[in-house]
């Protein structure tokens, strides 16, 4: 269930430009109320959840972490594209962010991301 | 009856959009080149239905609900999503449906025997069928039924479900008492990864994207299948390389005979895959 959880946050903090915004401005406040927004079990299935090793990496924009955790590697790249490109500039952009997400994960090889 | 005159594989990289401009910068050459004779082919064949295959990229479809294949039997469809506008640079589309064919490929009360088909009367089309109908027939004007296969999130289907998918297009459009003629578009990849190890080096598994080019050219669904079988290769070869099966999809639509061009372009992507197979009259 765990992998299913992060996966379901990358998911959907990347989809939306509002809350790719949200996350940003404060990521800790961000997954906190994403967390406690979870309707009642009456309600539409919506659970979440995170451990507390994935919430400390979501508050960190930590993308080793993530990968290391089971991230779906397709949600993980474009979440961590999302979430940093505020910061890119003229002398490190998008190639930068590439360069630097390949050095953490490359290390870890082929991580199992079937949740 | 209807006819399936013309089959197409094509790459679906949504990095093209912003990239693929003129002045065209020269490493892109041949990927333009390669969209540009697919989009010939297209014109040519005086179609009036596409049949698109690609693979939604977890947006539509997700772990709460992950279908093998799903087929649209919607009227219209919205395309392209917010995070692709903001990503990639694409712009929103609206594609018309066709219901019959839909229909047809299905089934209206009960699904066909030979695979096990999803239906999705309302779904938001991803880069991996805007992209390929955005370069292969700008125009936007013909009708479409968009197939999803699941080759994203595993368990996957195998290779000869995807087989089976093909053969069954195939099947059913030739069934269908209808004087349309039909393409089948599909889109996927050679060796691909995104978000794993090598992502953005170019391509990850030269020597597959060679064995992968060749059991098109020669014909070979069983060179494929052997090789396709094996989940794990197909991983060391990408996080993404199973979409390359849609290909395969294709080569079984069209009875697995050669393909009539096979072009692998490189350029600063993974290598970008153009098959074809047109009429024989």
């Amino acid at each position: 269930m765990t992998k299913y959880m992060v996966d379901k946050f990358l998911r959907w903090v990347e989809l939306s430009d509002e809350r790719v915004a949200a996350y940003v401005d404060d990521p800790a406040a961000y997954v906190e109320g994403w967390l406690g927004a979870a309707p009642g079990p009456e309600a539409a299935t919506d659970d979440r959840s995170l451990t507390d090793a994935e919430r400390a990496a979501f508050v960190g924009r930590d993308f080793a972490a993530l990968y290391a955790l089971g991230a779906h590697p397709y949600l993980l790249w474009h979440f961590t594209e999302a979430v940093h490109a505020h910061e890119f500039t003229p002398e490190s952009g998008w190639r930068a962010l590439v360069e630097r997400y390949r050095a953490a994960v490359a290390p870890q090889g082929l991580v199992d991301y079937i949740p | 009856m209807a006819e399936l005159v013309l089959a197409a594989v094509t790459p679906h990289n949504p990095l093209l959009w912003r990239s693929m401009r003129d002045p065209m910068p020269d490493d892109l050459a041949g990927v333009a080149a390669g969209f540009a004779r697919i989009r010939q082919a297209f014109a040519e064949h005086e179609l009036d239905a596409i049949v698109v295959i690609g693979t939604d990229h977890l947006r539509q479809f997700f772990y709460d609900n992950s279908p093998a294949f799903v087929v649209g039997k919607a009227e219209s469809y919205h395309g392209t999503w917010e995070n692709e506008v903001r990503t990639f640079g694409m712009e929103h589309v609206e594609l018309a449906g066709h219901r019959e064919l839909a229909d047809a490929i299905t089934g209206r009360a009960v699904l066909p025997e030979t695979v096990d088909l999803s239906v999705s009367l309302e779904w938001r089309l991803d880069h991996s069928f805007v992209i390929p109908l955005q370069y292969v027939r700008p125009e936007l004007d013909l009708p479409v039924v968009p197939i999803h296969t699941n080759a994203s999130m595993p368990p996957v289907p195998s290779v000869r479900r995807f087989i089976a998918l093909g053969e069954h297009v195939r099947r059913a459009i030739s069934s269908w008492d209808s004087d349309a003629r039909v393409a089948l578009l599909t889109s996927g990849h050679m060796a691909n990864d995104v978000g794993g190890p090598r992502t953005f080096a170019g391509s990850p598994d030269p020597a597959f994207d060679e064995a992968a080019a060749g059991w098109m050219r020669d014909g070979d669904l069983e060179g494929a299948v052997r090789v396709c079988s094996d989940f794990e290769r197909l991983l060391d070869a990408g996080c993404m390389t199973y979409q390359y099966l849609n290909a395969i999809t294709a080569l079984a639509a069209m009875g697995g005979r050669p393909a009539d061009v096979v072009d692998v372009a490189e350029s600063r992507f993974a290598s970008s895959p153009f098959f074809l197979w047109g009429s024989k009259r």
